[in-house]
């Protein structure tokens, strides 16, 4: 699937627009009056510790639970009015996907295209993810790191505007999780905005134009990278450690290489 | 430019049901094992022969000699009008039918019993025979001594070659299409529903419809091929009755399958896992497997038990293909069975209309 930015970059403006929003499960208020906006080709990251309800406030905007109240628009569409109208233009990532048995990952990819309408390539989607050489593999028997990319690249087939990742690196070895950090800045070029969930604060400062911090189903703040960590210092934080050349990370990647394993 | 999501789900899940080889067994091999099994060891040849009596004479004679007949074990006796018991034989529920004389025992007449035979039982009318020639031998001996004034003539009859095979095949496939309906889905359902393979599908724009559909659709083609295999079966290999329309019975095989697949549903949208389906799949399917004339008749079943049974779905669908196969009713002959299963399908769809989730 080739992507020009063209597609994308023309129209300006935020894509997404949530506005006080409130989800409830019994006695806890999972989303307690969330509202934000992504701008169209932003990288935008929904952080917080378990349980905040970044997950809960994602899957709203997706189109696959209904709100308690307010509102969630993607592309100027309500998400509460017309789910499936959202759905076709999103790409989604969730924390644990699965697909059918008795498919190929191959025809796992064209079959989601047809709910989609779309006529899939199945190759290149499995070869940015590193998986073109699996396309015959049954997705049970992919290994943990190997499920999670498939799952990125099944988020892909309708050639979303917008691609929701939910915890996308979680339990990946540093090879992959770089694999994916470079995929979500190609889309940024394309043109794409990524929305993501994550708990590795790197990664966030890596890839993300904004973050929103939640806890406890509020955004307790939302901002830059760059100014968020700036505040910190302006109220006087310092760091113990002082600046390291290296992390241990680099030592990892320098050790085993930056290619992915597990073929 | 592309067909319904629906049409092209169909396609893939008709696939992914061909590369499963744990269906494949359940649905096409063990039915099919099943029915060999039951068809070579003919249970329905173990039985008694059935001995149809009609008694012209209505005397002390006859009475006696009736009686005599009714202490031989291997004689089930019925006696009735010479017209009906003729019918009983066509039917083929009479192996062997005499006519007892008006002037049975009178020495001055000609004294001739009559027996008509199932051209087709052989063996049973054999020994029906010989034992109705002793037992006239008797007689005669008590009335003259010796002397032979009762004969037994025999008179072999075109009736219906009925076995035991004519009753197993419309039970078969009705056990078959009941087992496809109920476990496939409430298995195949549980696991997407635990693995999330639901959830997955709910983040696109799929109208859960299609799915539904895409899978009904599958199965009620699966329900189609099963019957026509089991049927080919029974009649090239069993030479088994087919007296029906194809078609009709296919339809009936459908219309079973339907409410088997919605009461599938129900279970997978109660059991939150593959344990919790099994035994409530079970608890469904076992009792009708043997109260709903499956493998043997629900005549031999307490009085009670018939009336309960006649109201579970397996044995609306067995009895409007049994009535199909042996007897060659049409559709509209069969109207109470196909309202029987409709009603069926009406609860089922409702309860699994009630009990579904998507995660």
């Amino acid at each position: 699937m080739s992507v020009t930015s063209a597609k994308f970059a023309k129209e300006t403006g935020p894509v997404i627009v949530v506005e006080d929003l409130r989800k409830r499960y019994g006695d806890i208020q999972a989303v307690d009056g969330v509202s934000f906006e992504v701008e169209r080709g932003e990288v935008f990251a929904l952080l917080g510790p378990n349980g905040s309800g970044k997950t809960t406030t994602i899957e709203i905007i997706e189109g696959m639970r209904s709100a308690d109240s307010g509102r969630a628009t993607v592309a100027g569409i309500d998400v509460s009015k017309n789910p499936k109208a959202v759905k076709q233009l999103v790409g989604v990532q969730l924390q644990s996907s699965a697909f059918f048995e008795h498919l190929k990952l191959a025809e796992l990819l064209k079959m989601l295209g047809s709910i989609y309408r779309v006529k899939v390539d199945p190759v290149p989607l499995l070869e940015a993810v590193d998986l073109a050489e699996r396309k015959s593999a049954s997705f049970r028997t992919l290994s943990g790191g190997q499920k999670q990319r498939f799952a990125i690249a099944a988020s892909l087939v309708n050639n979303p505007d917008v691609v929701f990742l939910d915890e996308p690196t979680t339990g990946l070895d540093p090879q992959a999780r770089r694999l994916i950090w470079d995929l979500a800045k190609t889309w940024k070029q394309e043109g794409r905005t990524v929305v993501l969930t994550t708990h590795y604060m790197e990664e966030a400062e890596e890839l993300c134009d904004r973050v929103a911090v939640m806890d406890n189903g509020k955004i307790i703040v939302s901002a830059s990278p760059v100014q968020l960590i700036d505040q910190l210092i302006s109220r006087g934080f310092h760091r113990e450690q002082e600046v390291r050349l290296a992390t241990l990370e680099d030592v990892f990647l320098d050790l085993t290489g930056r290619s992915l394993r597990e073929f | 430019m592309f067909a319904k999501p629906a049409v092209y789900l169909t396609w893939w899940s008709i696939k992914m049901w061909s590369r499963d080889r744990a269906a494949m067994f359940w649905t096409f091999f063990l039915p099919l094992v099943i029915m060999v099994i039951f068809g070579l060891l003919n249970f329905g040849e173990l039985g008694k022969v059935d001995l149809g009596i009609v008694d012209l004479a209505d005397n002390e004679a006859s009475s006696q000699f009736i009686d005599g007949l009714s202490e031989i074990d291997a004689l089930r006796i019925e006696t009735g009008s010479a017209e009906d018991e003729r019918a009983a034989l066509a039917d083929g529920k009479r192996d062997l039918v005499i006519l007892l004389p008006v002037d049975l025992a009178d020495v001055h007449s000609e004294n001739q019993i009559v027996a008509l035979y199932h051209g087709s039982r052989q063996t049973e009318a054999r020994l029906g025979l010989t034992v109705t020639q002793s037992a006239v031998d008797e007689l005669n001996f008590a009335i003259t001594g010796a002397e032979r004034v009762i004969t037994l003539t025999e008179e072999s009859v075109e009736a219906r070659d009925l076995g035991y095979i004519d009753f197993l095949m419309p039970g078969v496939i009705g056990m078959a299409i009941m087992q496809l309906g109920l476990f496939s889905v409430a298995f195949s359902f549980v696991t997407m529903k635990r693995e999330g393979v639901l959830r997955r599908l709910l983040a696109t724009p799929l109208d859960p419809a299609s799915l539904l559909v895409a899978q009904v659709i599958t199965r009620l083609i699966v329900v189609v091929i099963q019957t026509m295999i089991l049927a080919a079966v029974a009649v090239f290999l069993f030479s088994a009755e087919f007296a029906g329309n194809f078609f009709a019975v296919l339809l009936a095989a459908a219309m079973g399958g339907a409410v088997f697949l919605a009461m599938g549903f129900a279970v997978s949208g109660w059991a939150r896992t593959e344990q919790q389906a099994a035994p409530l799949a079970n608890i469904v399917s076992l009792p009708m497997m043997f109260l709903s004339g499956v493998f043997f008749s629900r005549d031999v079943l307490p009085d009670i038990l018939q009336r309960i049974t006649d109201f579970l779905p397996l044995t609306y669908l067995v009895e409007a293909i049994r009535g199909m196969t042996v007897e060659g009713d049409t559709v509209l002959m069969q109207w109470p069975n196909f309202l029987g299963l409709a009603v069926w399908l009406v609860v089922a769809f409702v309860i699994a209309n009630r009990t579904f989730r998507w995660e």
